[in-house]
């Protein structure tokens, strides 16, 4: 059994698509001026990335290796018209608000990223987690993004009016990157900290992973 | 190893005695005359802006190197710059400012636009024209923060619309002689940028102290003014009211002469000042608005493409093929 905890930690974490990797920024920047949209835009995705990923690893060993990027796109294209003719019956408002972004999921680099890297190489339920909880990741942070933007550049949370005070910077587009860059930031500190405490906790005892941490020492020393 | 009769190790061996922290020094002695002008015709409030926009600009600073882990010392052993952006911002701010545009303006310039991009000497763009711009991108739209539209007047009355300059682009009059331009009587507009003759007071002292080259201001304010008589058909009528008018000479003198982000080289600091003239001219009219912050943020951004491209020429350097041939 492939770890769910690593698939899990991996997707909202460790690689997590929007803060680690930096990956679909365009949506990320260009929707999050209401958390609305955030949370909309991410489960869009996520459905997509599910499907996706699961249909390309079925059809891993079946898809010959010079044309499976065509393939996948053709794969991910499907879902994408799919989710957009759902969203456009259901949910009309939040169609016209994604817009030209919705059809622009099918060239979103983490769907591709994580067919090509991840489901193409795992077996059906491994790949559908992933596909899960990199959505979930991506979901997320777009979420938090739109929820500063909001409350900063609208004075408002999730629609929910809370005062007047509006700076508008923060509703533009310049302020979707400043937005983006400290979020950015502000993540890597954490996780740099609890990455060093969980290694600090991890080390103290086995033989082999001593001398590891000794490496480790040196390389300190070497670099200061 | 006191006595040294040979000086050993590389140039260079004598040093002046300019430093950031006494140019920066120059620069806010400078400051000081646009401010007390601005505190004569605007009394009490001009201070309060002011005084908001500094100590914020400081304690930003303060606050971030001690999140670096720095000593209390050494975070309080700050250069001027923060103090002179600070300053800056207070006098380019109106009189009649709600109390958190200045605060919010100082923090968004020493902590974004300065210290996270590495502090003194590695900030992109100025400080002080991005923490203004932020706050005019932010509140154009509030009456409440008064900043746009309502512009406190010498004699204590609110004036609700707009300044000379936007009165003259919108097609009308100004309203206010030139003699009263070139004064700052009243007049309606920014804390540091109403009174002309203070700002040229600044203007000479930095260029006594040789903080400053004269030659790059008045490129500046001599280019926008006859940009300005070109385009409105060489009506020669147009030069004074549009070097007076709005915050140009304040920006030319002040903002536009920061060493960080203008060229190094001769060349790059005319090309700069030439174009900063023909954008405010041509930008004034386009837009109808005064345009002086965008322009010189604008400009900020080709500074390094200026200096990349124009080289000096080293002395004695030869084309590489004629090397070749020798």
């Amino acid at each position: 059994m492939m770890k769910v905890k690593d698939i899990a930690l991996d997707g909202l974490v460790r690689q997590n698509p929007t803060l680690r990797l930096v990956l679909g920024t365009c949506p990320t920047l260009a929707l999050t001026t209401l958390a609305f949209n955030g949370i909309g835009m991410g489960l869009a995705v996520t459905f997509v990335l599910i499907c996706s990923n699961v249909l390309v690893s079925l059809l891993r060993n079946v898809i010959p290796d010079k044309v499976r990027i065509p393939a996948f796109v053709l794969i991910i294209a499907t879902f994408v018209t799919i989710v957009s003719l759902v969203l456009d019956k259901f949910m009309p408002d939040l169609y016209e608000t994604l817009g030209v972004y919705l059809p622009l999921i099918v060239v979103n680099c983490i769907i591709l990223a994580r067919a090509e890297s991840f489901a193409s190489h795992n077996k059906v339920g491994a790949a559908a987690l992933d596909g899960l909880f990199m959505g979930l990741g991506f979901t997320i942070a777009l979420t938090l993004m739109g929820i500063v933007r909001e409350v900063l550049g609208k004075g408002s949370f999730f629609g929910i009016k809370l005062w007047n005070f509006k700076i508008e910077f923060f509703a533009s587009a310049a302020g979707a990157f400043l937005t983006y860059g400290l979020l950015i930031a502000i993540f890597t500190v954490v996780y740099n900290a609890l990455e060093r405490k969980a290694r600090r906790k991890n080390f103290s005892g086995a033989f082999a992973i001593h001398s590891e941490e000794q490496q480790l020492a040196k390389e300190g020393v070497n670099n200061g | 190893m006191e006595n040294k009769t040979f000086i050993d190790g590389s140039s260079p061996h004598i040093r002046g005695n300019s430093s950031t922290k006494r140019i920066m020094l120059d620069v806010i002695i400078a400051l000081a005359a646009p401010f007390f002008a601005g505190l004569w015709f605007f009394g009490f409030r001009a201070l309060l802006v002011v005084f908001l926009a500094v100590i914020s600009a400081y304690a930003s600073e303060v606050v971030f190197n001690l999140c670096c882990k720095k000593t209390f010392k050494q975070a309080l052993d700050i250069d001027l710059t923060s103090i002179v952006t600070g300053f800056i911002i207070g006098l380019s701010l109106n009189a009649n400012a709600a109390w958190y545009l200045p605060v919010m303006a100082s923090v968004f310039a020493v902590i974004v636009v300065k210290m996270l991009f590495g502090g003194t000497g590695n900030n992109i763009v100025n400080p002080a024209i991005a923490g203004r711009a932020f706050i005019f991108i932010s509140f154009i739209g509030m009456a409440a923060s008064n900043m746009a539209s309502n512009w406190l007047t010498p004699d204590g009355n609110v004036l609700v619309g707009a300044t000379p300059l936007s009165n003259m682009l919108n097609g009308s009059e100004a309203g206010v002689s030139n003699l009263d331009l070139f004064l700052g009587t009243n007049l309606a507009g920014c804390i540091g940028e109403t009174c002309k003759v203070a700002i040229i007071v600044g203007f000479i002292y930095l260029v006594i102290r040789r903080v400053i080259d004269f030659k790059y201001p008045l490129i500046y304010i001599a280019v926008t003014g006859l940009f300005t008589v070109a385009l409105k058909g060489f009506d020669f009528s147009w030069f004074l009211p549009s070097i007076l008018s709005g915050g140009l000479m304040f920006v030319a003198v002040f903002m536009a002469t920061d060493y960080v982000t203008s060229p190094t080289t001769k060349l790059g600091n005319y090309i700069y000042f030439v174009m900063l003239g023909l954008l405010t001219a041509g930008l004034r009219i386009a837009c109808k608005i005064e345009v002086v912050t965008f322009v010189v943020l604008l400009m900020n951004f080709v500074v390094p493409f200026l200096d990349k491209w124009l080289v000096p020429k080293p002395f004695g350097n030869q084309p590489k093929n004629k090397e070749a041939k020798a």
